[in-house]
């Protein structure tokens, strides 16, 4: 006969997998562990045991070839299902998903969520270019929101991306975003010519802190 | 709103790294005189079709104009130890920066790639929604869309619309001319009567005139005595042109 913890164990299962398969957006933790306690009285699970609870049904689905699986985004969890099925529901759905964003709007929304809180100055700045038509429509789009203002001079706003765009990027959270590379990195990419890695590794052994030391030297030669 | 991108340049940035990445120039070293003259050119082109945008490439302009002329410097500028600084310096951290953002931006395409073969519930409706207001972003045009596409609308709108147009071309001083010479001849006209059977092109623009010559005193204007509707041009001798009042024909009076 299966003990008492094993039958709450599965209990809390039973109320993850519920919630997470009828809710339309991802579910917290402790919404499930909050319902839980709430209708069986008992005392509130905590957050690692629902990701228990969560972690045991994904085995369960894997063993039985579930073609879903739930999925720990924007903090929460959310049924999803497999990649491999995606074409029949590609099909389904009658149409590829194509890609959402255009070029400007992810430039725009990869500077916010990297460097967040972030300014509007700040992230024209960086891309050269003014960004107001893609931080509007960001906005619009719910991936991005103000979350405050700055202290600097005219107080601009401050914008910040959302749980929506977690979720619609299957992240977790904000740690789970590839780390930015680092320049030299980018530099020793062969996109760049070899030449100009070479060039780094120089000044580096040399001792030169900034990649353009040395530029006056250079210069008469390039002109 | 709309924008116009041609190719790849989407900002001034990304029309120098493709300076750099096609002449395979050192980011490092980048012969400014030169790239300044190539983005100029570029700039001018712009200004032809998308002013909008132009003012960040002149920015930028500005900017290579400014290294390119504080690096025929003679004396180099130094900071404050002494250490040489070189102009460039600033752009390339700045193209550096956006190299980085650049790619974090593919990192994202990625993910959203990845995630896109996930199916939520719940994704249809919201999916629909989406794409009601999706329309406009998703659809990455190049001036030459824009253009075939306004060509194409253009040769297939109906020669003849609904109300079928004419165009008249009158002008104010084609009508001034109408106007004296009618008085001339007529010395008192109703302008009614007068307009009865016109376009409204030419009416407007006969109603325009007379004003006009109201105004430099070459006609007088009375209104008709319990009727609002129409009013009645009185011919006025021109002030300095005496002899050329008496050439006229004689007065005939109007009923």
């Amino acid at each position: 006969m299966a003990s008492i913890h094993e039958l709450l164990e599965r209990g809390l299962q039973r109320v993850a997998e519920a919630l997470v398969f009828a809710a339309d957006t991802p579910v917290k933790p402790t919404e499930i562990s909050e319902v839980y306690s709430e209708v069986t009285g008992e005392d509130r699970p905590t957050d690692s045991q629902v990701e228990e609870a969560v972690a045991r049904l994904n085995i369960a689905y894997e063993e039985t070839e579930r073609s879903f699986r739930i999925e720990p985004w924007a903090d929460g969890y959310r049924m999803a299902t497999v990649s491999s099925v995606a074409p029949f529901l590609k099909c389904y759905f009658n149409r590829e998903r194509e890609q959402r964003l255009s070029r400007s709007l992810m430039e725009t929304l990869a500077i916010i969520a990297y460097r967040q809180p972030v300014t509007k100055p700040e992230v024209d700045f960086v891309r050269g270019v003014d960004s107001g038509y893609a931080v509007n429509k960001l906005l619009e789009k719910g991936m991005i929101d103000v979350v405050g203002r700055s202290e600097t001079l005219g107080r601009p706003l401050l914008y910040g991306t959302t749980e929506f765009f977690l979720e619609q990027f299957g992240l977790k959270g904000l740690k789970d975003l590839p780390d930015l590379r680092e320049i030299e990195e980018i530099l020793n990419d062969p996109a760049f010519n070899k030449e100009r890695a070479q060039l780094l590794q120089l000044q580096q052994e040399e001792g030169f802190g900034d990649f353009t030391a040395g530029g006056a030297a250079d210069d008469a030669q390039s002109t | 709103m709309y924008r116009i991108r041609l190719e790849e340049f989407e900002g001034p940035l990304d029309l120098l790294l493709y300076f750099i990445k096609r002449d395979e120039l050192d980011v490092f070293d980048i012969p400014i005189a030169q790239i300044a003259d190539e983005y100029l050119e570029y700039v001018r082109v712009l200004e032809e079709v998308d002013l909008d945008s132009v003012g960040d490439f002149l920015y930028m302009a500005a900017l290579l104009i400014n290294i390119k002329a504080r690096m025929l410097l003679p004396k180099q500028e130094v900071d404050e130890e002494g250490e040489p600084i070189d102009p460039r310096r600033e752009l390339v951290e700045r193209l550096l920066e956006y190299i980085r953002y650049k790619e974090a931006s593919s990192f994202l395409v990625d993910l959203e790639q990845r995630r896109s073969e996930r199916f939520t519930r719940g994704h249809a409706s919201a999916e629909a929604r989406k794409w009601e207001s999706e329309a406009e972003i998703s659809y990455d045009a190049t001036v030459f869309d824009l253009i075939s596409s306004l060509k194409r609308v253009l040769t297939e709108a109906p020669e003849e619309p609904s109300h079928s147009v004419v165009r008249e071309e009158y002008t104010i001083e084609e009508q001034q001319e109408f106007i004296l010479e009618l008085l001339a001849r007529e010395r008192k006209v109703s302008f009614a009567v007068t307009m009865k059977g016109r376009s409204r092109a030419f009416i407007v623009t006969t109603f325009l005139s007379i004003l006009e010559l109201a105004r430099q005193q070459r006609l007088r204007i009375a209104l008709k005595k319990n009727d609002p509707s129409d009013f009645l041009l009185e011919y006025r001798k021109p002030p300095e042109d005496e002899n050329d009042a008496e050439a006229r024909s004689p007065l005939t009076n109007q009923s």
